[in-house]
């Protein structure tokens, strides 16, 4: 029998990575639980992922080396992890049910704004600080929370250094076609991205919204085509802009100069699912796997991917680098706090400032960090890093045509 | 030539969903199961041509046998050892167990394949004409017309062959078409099997459109529903007809009316139907 559930037990760590435990705590030390309600199944499932490989990465590195010293005594981490199933009442109930049942210490985040929009509600009632870097919505961090904190930049600015790198293009772009979804992420992007395209004298000549749940493009795409366009700019996640990229090449929907997407080009599987399609295709992330990024537990940015990719199979995005930064913001605040009282720690993550393989964490009085979004572009297969606030490399530019990339 | 366009878009994707509902649709008129694990069977097609494409790289088209084959097989063993146990019980009971199926296929599918987003995306996935100044997208069209084909096929199945007058008379008539010496389960079994192929083959086409991933059943079971009652459960060119009708009506109101309302047009649809036309969505045979 305790052969067979040893066999059960290494079954489940290989169809899981996530829940294997490498450097498991010794018993001796003092835990501080850390719990979230993800969408382990479902429609998310794909992006929630990122959020608990990321958490769960970051909490064994820590723990690892030692784990955090809180008023002279040491603490372990520990995870709490329940499944939402996509479906944002249930993660109500579950975030309830961290709090009240499971009495977790704090709380990471839910993936997405839609999520953490309706989930935060319950740790701000409870007054439970919770670190989250799947909500980029400044809607989140509008109601005056005192509770919410979000490693996401603003989902109004994610196409802000996009905007200002197609004023500065050589053909400057005059006229642009802005699709976006229902969702609340979404609209943020929607509103903030109209906004800069007329501060920057780019004229918005399509700009439709579409359904989250059931995108298909053929008709908007042919209203775009008819408008020509000099960029196309989409705004949703991974599931449409797949779809959209997909059905603009086989209406032959060409920008006339380029077409960016908020979300996707990061991911590695995105790209491998758009195979040459993803060619010249720019995006965005506000991280890249840089040795610039200087981390305590994990050396540099490089060095976690490198870790990371071993150790999960897969390349990680700017999402698992936000996700270990909410992480690692519990750990400084607890340490600075030297208390596990939630008080007295939510004000020692409003004063964060530390460096880490995400980017320098310092929360605006809002809650939300602010970091600009580097553009990307897929050449040859890789993300090259294309613009900041200056060139960072040579575009490709103006892309070419559906029938052109290879 | 915008109103063009949006029309070709709208009927090529509306020949798919016509093959998509074509399945429920027979075993819904034969069986009388509303199988709500539909969606759950066009995903697991959808996967089978992905992995012989992706894994082996047999061209998607020629994968389809292949794929339909495998759900003729998984819709026919589901039958016979499980919804047969319940067949002649209430409706409802028929709808929670496809409903469980559902949910147990897309949760296995997550643990089998993961929640990656895969395409069937062969090199001439892209391809397209220009035909008087419309875009006419080569897969979507051979998508369309292998709908067609396959509807066609059904069609001269179940009026030509000894299994398709099988079907037809067990679905008029139960006790005479025993009396002639039809087995109900046997019978039942392999036109579960037939729509699970058809779902097959709508998975493999919609995966070389769209995208494959554990989740994407719900709403393709809830699209072949309004078609299939729109359609009608007797005749396969009508339901390909309900899929073109939805798929025009889609792509029109996501221009003239807004992209957020083509699901909310499609259902408002399906209740002005029920209202106006009430025999024409009950089993007529």
């Amino acid at each position: 029998m305790r052969r067979l559930s040893a066999a059960v037990a290494a079954v489940i760590v290989a169809a899981f990575p996530g829940v294997a435990w490498p450097d498991a705590p010794a018993a001796a030390a003092k835990t501080v639980t850390l719990g979230a309600s993800l969408q382990l199944t479902g429609p998310d499932a794909n992006l929630a992922r990122y959020f608990r490989d990321g958490y769960q990465a970051a909490i064994d590195r820590i723990n690892g080396q030692g784990g955090i010293t809180i008023g002279g005594e040491n603490y372990r981490f520990a995870l709490k992890l329940l499944d939402n199933q996509s479906n944002i009442n249930l993660g109500v109930q579950q975030y309830t049910q961290l709090i009240t049942r499971d009495k977790v210490d704090f709380l990471l985040g839910p993936y997405s704004s839609n999520h953490t929009l309706d989930e935060s509600s319950i740790a701000e009632k409870y007054r439970v600080p919770m670190v989250q870097g799947g909500g980029a919505a400044r809607q989140i961090f509008d109601r005056g929370y005192r509770y919410i904190f979000g490693t996401a930049p603003p989902a109004e600015n994610y196409f802000g250094s996009t905007v200002e790198m197609m004023t500065k293009l050589e053909p400057r772009v005059h006229t642009l076609a802005l699709l976006t979804a229902d969702d609340a992420f979404d609209v943020a992007v929607r509103i903030g991205t109209k906004a800069l395209a007329k501060q920057s004298g780019v004229n918005v000549v399509v700009d439709q919204v579409y359904p989250e749940n059931d995108p298909n493009f053929t008709s908007l795409l042919a209203l775009v085509k008819s408008k020509s366009p000099d960029a196309i700019l989409l705004g949703g996640h991974e599931t449409e802009a797949l779809n959209f990229v997909r059905e603009a090449k086989a209406l032959n929907v060409n920008p006339g100069d380029m077409m960016a997407l908020t979300v996707g080009v990061p991911s590695a599987d995105f790209r491998a699912a758009l195979g040459k399609d993803a060619e010249s295709m720019f995006g965005m992330t506000p991280w890249v796997a840089s040795p610039v990024a200087r981390d305590r537990w994990f050396g540099d940015a490089q060095q976690f991917a490198q870790l990371f990719a071993r150790r999960f199979g897969y390349e990680p995005d700017y999402h698992v680098a936000s996700a270990v930064a909410d992480v690692e913001t519990f750990a400084y605040a607890l340490e600075a706090a030297g208390s596990l009282d939630r008080e007295q720690v939510r004000d020692a993550i409003a004063k964060s400032d530390f460096e880490c393989i995400y980017a320098p964490i310092r929360y605006q009085a809002n809650g939300q960090i602010d970091i600009p979004q580097i553009v990307i572009q897929v050449q040859d297969g890789k993300i090259v890093p294309i613009y900041t606030d200056h060139f960072l490399n040579k575009p490709r530019y103006p892309a070419p045509g559906w029938g052109k990339r290879n | 030539m915008l109103l063009a366009q949006i029309l070709l878009n709208g009927l090529l994707l509306g020949g798919l969903y016509g093959l998509m509902a074509l399945g429920m649709a027979l075993v819904w008129g034969v069986l009388n199961i509303v199988n709500l694990a539909h969606g759950a069977f066009v995903m697991l097609g959808g996967y089978c041509v992905y992995f012989l494409f992706a894994g082996l790289g047999v061209d998607p088209f020629a994968a389809l046998p292949a794929a339909m084959l495998a759900m003729f097989a998984l819709g026919y063993l589901l039958q016979r050892y499980v919804l047969n146990l319940i067949i002649r019980s209430a409706q409802l009971n028929t709808l929670l167990i496809t409903f469980g199926l559902d949910v147990v296929l897309t949760y296995l599918a997550q643990l089998a394949f993961t929640a990656d987003f895969r395409t069937i995306n062969p090199s001439y996935a892209g391809a397209n004409l220009t035909v008087f100044g419309l875009t006419l997208p080569l897969l979507r069209l051979a998508a369309f017309v292998a709908a067609l084909l396959l509807a066609s096929l059904l069609w001269i199945v179940l009026q030509r062959t000894r299994l398709g007058r099988a079907i037809r008379a067990t679905a008029q008539n139960l006790t005479a078409a025993r009396l002639y010496g039809v087995d109900p389960a046997r019978l039942y079994a392999v036109t579960f099997g037939l729509g699970a192929a058809l779902a097959g083959a709508a998975g493999g086409l919609y995966g070389m459109v769209s995208q494959v991933t554990p989740y994407i059943g719900a709403t393709l079971t809830a699209k072949s529903f309004v078609i299939a009652i729109m359609g009608g459960l007797e005749n396969p060119f009508g339901i390909v007809l309900g899929g073109i009708v939805i798929g025009i009506i889609e792509a029109l109101a996501a221009i003239y009316i807004g992209p957020t309302f083509t699901d909310a047009i499609s259902f408002g649809l399906l209740v002005v139907i029920l209202v106006a036309r009430p025999t024409r969505s009950l089993r007529s045979a």
